[in-house]
C-alpha cells in the first residue's frame, strides 16, 4: 500500500514537474528546433517576389546543417497567400494558433504585412525583416516588430537628390503604383525636392491592371520631365521604359531597389535598362564578398534547379540575417523577451545588406526600429552590369 | 491635336489585342452560347510551350508559331471532346463553371512547369520597335497586330457567312435539335468551333506575349475581350471588333482627359451603360426561340 502510495506520489509530481516545464518553455521553441513562420506569393501577379521566401528556406537549411541555432535546427514553415492580405492573415492565424510559432521572418508586400501587424504585435510576437520599406512597419514603432528594408522614402530621398544635385535635372517627375509602395515613394520626392526649392513636375498614377503605358508617357512628356522615377513594380517599370523608348521619350529613368535586379530588367526591356539608376539595399549579384560567395554556394547546393541567383532570392537571407544574429546572441535560454533585448543590443551588423543598428523600444523615435538606412546608387551598363555610382547613402 | 491623334492610335493599337480575345470567346458563344472563361489561359499553355521549344531548343520562328497554332486548335478540340462532352447533363452555367475550372487548371500548370518569374518570348519584331506617323507613335508590334485582328475578323466573317461549315456551326447554335436532324454531327461541329476560337486566342496571345509572359498575362486581355463581346452584341463578329476599339479608345480619352487613376475600368462602367441601354449588345441580331 506504501508503495503504491509513493508510486502514485511520484507519477503526480513527475506530471506535474512536466506541465509545469512546459508552460515557461516558449511558444514554438523546443529542445532540438525553433519554429518560424513565412509568407510569400508564389502564385499570382506578384509571384515574382516569392523568391525571398524560398531564399530564406535555403539560408535556414544552410544554417541547419551547419548545426542550427544553440543546438537548435529552424523549424521553417512558409505558405503561399498569393498577395492576398486575406490569406495571409488567414495563413498566419493557421500556423500561430495551430502549431504555434516563435517568430515570424520577413513577408513580402504592405498590404499583407498589414492585414497581420496588429495580430502579431498583440500577442507579442516577435517579425524581422518584412520584405518592404513601408513606413508603417516603424512609425509607430512597434516592441516586437524590427525592419530591415530602407524606406521607399528615404529611397526616393537619396535619388531626387542626386538627380538634382549630381546630374543637374530640374524637372523631375514620378510614375507610381497607386498604393502605399508607391505613394511612399512620391512623399519622398516631394520633401527633397522642396528642399531644393522644387516641385514635381508631373506624377502619374499606374494602376495594378494597367498594361498600356502610352497615356502615362504622354503625360510625362507634357510635363518636360528630364529625370522620371519609377516607383512601380519590375513589370510596369519595363513597360514604361520600353513604351518611353518607343515614342522617343527618354529622361534619366530612376528606380527603387524593387527594380535593381539588372540581369532580369535588361532581359525584361530588351536592354531598354540600360543607363537607368536605381536604389540598391544589399550586394550586387556578382559580388566577390565572402558572404556573398558562401551564400550563391548554397543556393546552389539547396535551391531547385531552376531557381535563379537573383536580388530577391538572396534578399531572403539578407532580410533575416539580424533575426538570425539576435537568436545567436539570445543563447539557449530562449524566449521572446529576451530575443527582442537581444534584437535591441544589435549595433554596426554587417551581412550582406547595409549596416544594420537597433535601439532599446523608444515610442517617439521611430529609427529604434529601423535597422537599416542607407543605400547606394548603382547605373545599369552594357550586359546588365552594374557601375556604382555611390558609396553608401542616407538621407539629409 | 497630337495628343488627341496619339490617343486614338494608342485606342485602336490596344484595342487589336482585345479584339482578337474578343473574336475567339465570341466564336465559342456563337455555337454553344458558353462564355470561355478558359480562354486566356489555352493560349498560355501554347504560349510557354512556343517560348519553351525558341529559347532551349532553338527550334526557328517558321516552326514554332506554326505549331503553336496547331496545338492550340488540338487543345481546344480536346478539351471540348475530354472535358466538356463529359459533363452529365449539361447547361449552359454548367458548362461556364467547367471553363473556369480549366482556366485555374491550366494557369497552375503553367506556374507550376514555368514559374512566375516575368519572361519575353522571341519575336522577329522589337516589342518597343516604332513607327512614326508624324508625331505619332504606333510600335511595329500594334501594327501587326492591328493587321491580323482585321484580317482575322474578315476571314471568320466570310466563314460563318459563306462556308458549309460556318453555317452548320450557326444553325448547331440557333436549334441543336434541328440541326442534328437535318444531319450536322453537331459534337464535331462542337469541337471543331473549341478549336477555332483557340486558334485566335493563341494568336492573340503570340501577339502580347514578346512584351511580357507570365502566369497571369492573359486574364486582363481576356476580360477586356470579354467586355469588347458583350459590347458587340455576343454573337457578332465584326461588333467585338468594333466594341474592342471602342473600349480601346474611350479607355487612352479617358486616361488622357479624365483620370488616368480610372482608364483601366472605365470598360466596365460602359459595359453597364450599354447593357442598361440595349441589353442585347450593340450589333446583336440575336435569334429568338420560339415557344
Amino acid at each position: 500500500m506504501k508503495r503504491k502510495g509513493i508510486c502514485i506520489t511520484s507519477l503526480v509530481s513527475a506530471l506535474l514537474l512536466a506541465l509545469s516545464f512546459s508552460a515557461t518553455a516558449e511558444e514554438g521553441v523546443t529542445d532540438t528546433t525553433i519554429r518560424i513562420g513565412q509568407w510569400g506569393p508564389q502564385t499570382g501577379p506578384a509571384a515574382p517576389w516569392g523568391a525571398v521566401a524560398r531564399g530564406t528556406g535555403v539560408y535556414f537549411q544552410m544554417i541547419n546543417d551547419e548545426g542550427g541555432i544553440n543546438g537548435r535546427k529552424i523549424d521553417y514553415r512558409m505558405f503561399d497567400d498569393a498577395y492576398n492580405p486575406a490569406k495571409t492573415k488567414a495563413g498566419v492565424k493557421e500556423l500561430q494558433e495551430g502549431i504555434g510559432i516563435f517568430g515570424w521572418a520577413s513577408g513580402v508586400g504592405t498590404a499583407c504585412g498589414l492585414s497581420v501587424k496588429d495580430y502579431l504585435m498583440e500577442r507579442k510576437i516577435p517579425w524581422v525583416g518584412p520584405a518592404a520599406g513601408s513606413l508603417h512597419w516603424i512609425s509607430p514603432p512597434q516592441k516586437y516588430l524590427f525592419a530591415v528594408y530602407p524606406l521607399y522614402y528615404s529611397e526616393a530621398q537619396i535619388l531626387t537628390k542626386y538627380a538634382v544635385s549630381t546630374l543637374g535635372k530640374k524637372r523631375v517627375a514620378i510614375a507610381y503604383q497607386n498604393d502605399d509602395y508607391g505613394k511612399n515613394g512620391v512623399a519622398g520626392a516631394e520633401k527633397q525636392l522642396a528642399k531644393q526649392g522644387l516641385k514635381l513636375v508631373a506624377q502619374v498614377p499606374v494602376e495594378v491592371a494597367d498594361t498600356d503605358m502610352k497615356p502615362h508617357i504622354m503625360q510625362l512628356r507634357k510635363a518636360e520631365a528630364d529625370a522620371v522615377l519609377l516607383w512601380v513594380g519590375p513589370v510596369h517599370a519595363a513597360r514604361i521604359v520600353g513604351t518611353g523608348a518607343a515614342m522617343q521619350f527618354q529622361p534619366q529613368w530612376m528606380s527603387t531597389s524593387t527594380c535593381s535586379d539588372f540581369p532580369f530588367m535588361f532581359s525584361l526591356t530588351k536592354g531598354l535598362w540600360k543607363n537607368v539608376i536605381v536604389a540598391n539595399f544589399g550586394e550586387l549579384p556578382d559580388s566577390t564578398a565572402p558572404l556573398m560567395q558562401k551564400y550563391k554556394k548554397a543556393h546552389e547546393k539547396y535551391a531547385a534547379k531552376d531557381e535563379r541567383w537573383g536580388v530577391f532570392f538572396y534578399a531572403g537571407f539578407g532580410f533575416v540575417e539580424p533575426m538570425v544574429e539576435g537568436l545567436k546572441r539570445t543563447g539557449r535560454d530562449l524566449t521572446r523577451e529576451r530575443f527582442v533585448k537581444e534584437m535591441e543590443g544589435i549595433r554596426n551588423f554587417k551581412g550582406i545588406f547595409g549596416t544594420i543598428d537597433y535601439a532599446p523600444y523608444e515610442p517617439s523615435d521611430v529609427y529604434s526600429r529601423q535597422g537599416q538606412k542607407e543605400v547606394f546608387l548603382t547605373q545599369c551598363m552594357e550586359d546588365a552590369k552594374a557601375k556604382r555610382l555611390t558609396d553608401w547613402m542616407e538621407p539629409d | 491635336m497630337t495628343d488627341f491623334l496619339q490617343m486614338i492610335a494608342s485606342g485602336i493599337a490596344v484595342g487589336s489585342s482585345y479584339a482578337l480575345m474578343g473574336l475567339a470567346m465570341v466564336i465559342i458563344y456563337k455555337t454553344s452560347e458558353v462564355v470561355n472563361f478558359a480562354q486566356g489561359e489555352m493560349a498560355l499553355l501554347s504560349l510557354f510551350l512556343t517560348y519553351m521549344v525558341l529559347e532551349f531548343h532553338g527550334v526557328p520562328y517558321y516552326v514554332a508559331f506554326p505549331g503553336a497554332l496547331l496545338f492550340a486548335v488540338f487543345l481546344g478540340c480536346f478539351l471540348e471532346f475530354a472535358v466538356l462532352r463529359r459533363a452529365k447533363e449539361p447547361n449552359v452555367l454548367g458548362m461556364i463553371i467547367i471553363t473556369i475550372g480549366i482556366e485555374m487548371i491550366l494557369m497552375g500548370l503553367v506556374s507550376w512547369k514555368f514559374g512566375a518569374d516575368p519572361k519575353t518570348m522571341p519575336f522577329p519584331i522589337g516589342p518597343y520597335d516604332s513607327v512614326a506617323i508624324g508625331e505619332v507613335f504606333v510600335s511595329s508590334l500594334e501594327v501587326l497586330t492591328f493587321v491580323t485582328a482585321i484580317a482575322l475578323m474578315v476571314v471568320l466573317f466570310l466563314f460563318f457567312r459563306y462556308s458549309k461549315l460556318g453555317v452548320a456551326m450557326k444553325a448547331t447554335q440557333q436549334n441543336s435539335m434541328a440541326a442534328r436532324l437535318m444531319g450536322i454531327k453537331t459534337k464535331r461541329i462542337l469541337m471543331i468551333t473549341w478549336g477555332i476560337s483557340s486558334f485566335v486566342g493563341c494568336t492573340a496571345g503570340l501577339l502580347i506575349a514578346p512584351t511580357t509572359m507570365q502566369p497571369y498575362m492573359m486574364w486582363d486581355p481576356m476580360l477586356k475581350g470579354f467586355a469588347a463581346a458583350v459590347m458587340g452584341g455576343m454573337t457578332s463578329l465584326p461588333g467585338s471588333v468594333f466594341g474592342a476599339y471602342l473600349i480601346g479608345i474611350i479607355e487612352n480619352l479617358f486616361g488622357g482627359y479624365i483620370s488616368i487613376e480610372f482608364k483601366s475600368v472605365v470598360a466596365f462602367f460602359i459595359i453597364v451603360l450599354v447593357l442598361c441601354v440595349k441589353p442585347s449588345g450593340l450589333f446583336a441580331r440575336h435569334f429568338v426561340k420560339k415557344v
